[in-house]
């Protein structure tokens, strides 16, 4: 079937190591979209292996929660992933000090984003690099997961998976040490943090460099003993990290001050080191936490980006 | 009619027909002897690239697919094959997550076609061959996903096997049975389960004592025609070459006096071979009828037949003439 162009580009918005992108419009029905124009040469080992991964997991995914790939397309001799446009996301918002978020946003911001993980792991995809910055904001309010560049498959119990995922602050103690066997705890994890940074509007594990990653995470959260994580003394970097005693509640409390006693119980759940023990996408989303008061604010009525 | 319009929107197919293959086949092999002969001396070198980087065979199974999947809407030139099969190779690395950097490939290829003197210049004009056809393999393939990703035939044979309570004697015979189905066009035709049901039967009805059960192919989402279709290719490849099939080689101990004979007789049980129903229209079917076009300024790609129908109206009435 062969017609007029469907695509314009009418605004480059970001140009990243693999793909430059732009907003654009779906000329057909007038919407609105974004175009990730993948770079093709000068890239020695060929086609970016985020973009492959990025088509290869978004291609059948569809859930209100999860970034939409609307469309595949050649212009002459470049690929292009037309994706659905999301102006904004998580980090700005955390940022922006002129937005005063409640308890009720935070809890809505958090069910999206756990509603999106759950339709990942329940298609055996873990997404690998889940921030505030690749949780991204449909101006009706939707929040939903994009970035699928390190993304993969859960495949079989053998395969070896590289432990160099998930941008530092964010990464589970299970990749800290390097296993090259996991699954989607890696992503609870993250989760977790996120839900930690959005309480306390403020980066919680900002690690300086992959050592220090680990010293600030066991610093706050206490160093796993083999008796809660009995696999962890395999990790030969084990013996050489400094003990420290988990937080005790109170600490919690004090650090977290607004935070319920279900929003405690379900941080802790998503941050437990031992991943076997840590929630699964379901224990997170019956939590306690998303049946008390207050309700989850409707999408639509979430704070917005103040228009500069 | 290439130049008049300015956008292209083609539905994937990833499996065709026996009859749908050939049509397309004839708009790009001018020598069918020619390119079966190349097809095997390709397989060799991916087999031999595969046991020197010791990846599994699913990676070799998705260059097949790959492989033979190109030269479907791609003009066969046999100076040009080796390339295509090495580009074909390193993409199936990138799909099946058993990376390898381009360059190793490269050489590696070159190494085993014998290619004397292996000067830096002749291994970056081979990796610039591989990145140049990367793309146009993957364009080939419609950017389809859904298949040669989670699937592939050995691992999910062996779950099936387990499935149906079959010996471990019957899945490692069936296992080096679907060894052989990675050199046919059966890649092309049907999904990976039904290539793991059909040699499972195969090794049922190969094995003293064992007999396949009679079970309900969508059981495992597949169905007769497609596991018959896939069953009568692999009897058909056996009966045919059976003496340079990698299943004689290999054939367990107790299975050697197994021959042509053995899967002629198979194949009279059979009774008529079937197989996937041949549709009517091949004739007029647009993406078999010609060379595929990458001139077209844009070419989409999409998944849902339902997508496709959705834009068709809309685009009857749009379409203009190239400003």
């Amino acid at each position: 079937m062969i017609a007029q162009t469907e695509y314009s580009k009418e605004k480059k918005v970001g140009e990243g190591t693999y793909a430059v992108v732009y907003v654009g419009t779906k000329l057909s029905n007038e919407r609105r979209i974004a175009i990730k124009e993948i770079k093709t040469s000068g890239f020695k080992d060929g086609l970016d292996m985020s973009a492959i991964r990025e088509v290869k997991y978004l291609q059948e995914m569809q859930h209100v929660n999860v970034i939409e790939l609307v469309d595949v397309f050649m212009a002459q001799k470049n690929l292009n992933l037309v994706l659905e446009f999301l102006p904004a996301d998580l980090e700005m918002i955390i940022k922006d000090t002129s937005i005063l978020f409640t308890q009720a946003d935070i809890k809505s911001w958090l069910l999206m984003t756990l509603r999106g993980v759950h339709h990942c792991h329940r298609n055996f995809i873990l997404h690998r690099d889940l921030k505030p910055n690749n949780l991204l904001l449909a101006p009706d309010g939707q929040l939903k997961l994009a970035d699928f560049g390190l993304a993969r498959n859960m495949g079989s119990p053998q395969d070896f998976l590289t432990s160099n995922v998930v941008t530092r602050w964010y990464r589970a103690p299970e990749l800290l040490f390097g296993a090259r066997h996991y699954t989607g705890a890696v992503d609870i994890w993250s989760v977790g943090i996120i839900f930690a940074e959005l309480m306390l509007r403020i980066p919680y594990l900002p690690g300086k460099d992959d050592i220090d990653q680990i010293d600030v995470t066991f610093r706050a959260l206490g160093t796993p003993t083999d008796r809660d994580w009995p696999e962890i003394s395999t990790f030969g970097t084990y013996n050489k990290i400094q003990v420290y005693p988990p937080p005790s509640r109170e600490e919690l409390r004090r650090r977290f001050i607004a935070a319920t006693e279900n929003a405690l119980n379900l941080m802790c759940g998503m941050l437990t080191m031992n991943p076997h023990k840590r929630f699964d996408p379901t224990q997170c989303l019956t939590s306690e936490y998303f049946v008390e008061l207050p309700e989850p604010t409707t999408p639509s009525e979430l704070p917005k980006l103040t228009p500069k | 009619m290439s130049g008049t319009f300015q956008t292209q929107l083609l539905l994937s197919r990833p499996y065709l027909t026996r009859a749908q293959i050939k049509r397309a086949q004839h708009n790009t092999i001018p020598d069918r002897r020619v390119y079966n002969q190349k097809r095997l001396s390709v397989f060799k070198l991916l087999c031999d690239i595969c046991i020197q980087f010791k990846f599994p065979r699913k990676t070799l199974e998705t260059a097949m697919y790959f492989y033979q999947r190109y030269y479907l809407f791609n003009r066969f030139e046999s100076e040009l094959c080796y390339d295509v099969a090495t580009s074909c190779l390193f993409l199936s690395c990138k799909q099946v997550e058993t990376m390898k950097k381009i360059t190793d490939i490269a050489s590696m290829s070159l190494r085993l076609r014998n290619v004397l003197k292996l000067s830096p210049e002749i291994v970056d004009n081979c990796k610039k061959r591989i990145v140049q056809l990367e793309l146009r393999i993957l364009e080939t393939c419609c950017f389809d996903y859904r298949v040669n990703n989670s699937v592939h035939i050995d691992d999910i044979l062996t779950k099936i096997a387990k499935d149906l309570s079959l010996s471990r004697e019957v899945a490692h015979l069936a296992w080096i049975i679907a060894f052989d189905a990675l050199k046919l066009e059966i890649l092309l035709m049907v999904p990976q389960h039904t290539t793991a049901l059909a040699a499972l039967k195969i090794a049922c009805e190969l094995t003293k004592g064992a007999s396949w059960p009679s079970i309900r192919y969508s059981l495992f989402e597949s169905d007769e025609p497609s596991v018959s279709e896939a069953y009568f290719d692999l009897l058909n490849f056996f009966i045919n070459a059976f003496d340079l099939s990698d299943l004689k080689a290999n054939l367990p101990e107790n299975l050697r006096d197994t021959g042509i004979e053995t899967f002629i007789e198979l194949k009279k049980q059979a009774g008529l071979e079937k197989g996937l129903k041949e549709p009517d229209n091949i004739m007029s079917d647009f993406l078999l009828m010609s060379e595929r076009d990458f001139g077209i300024r844009e070419r989409r790609y999409v998944l849902s037949r339902k997508r496709l129908n959705d834009e068709r109206p809309i685009k009857n009435t749009a379409k203009r003439e190239k400003f």
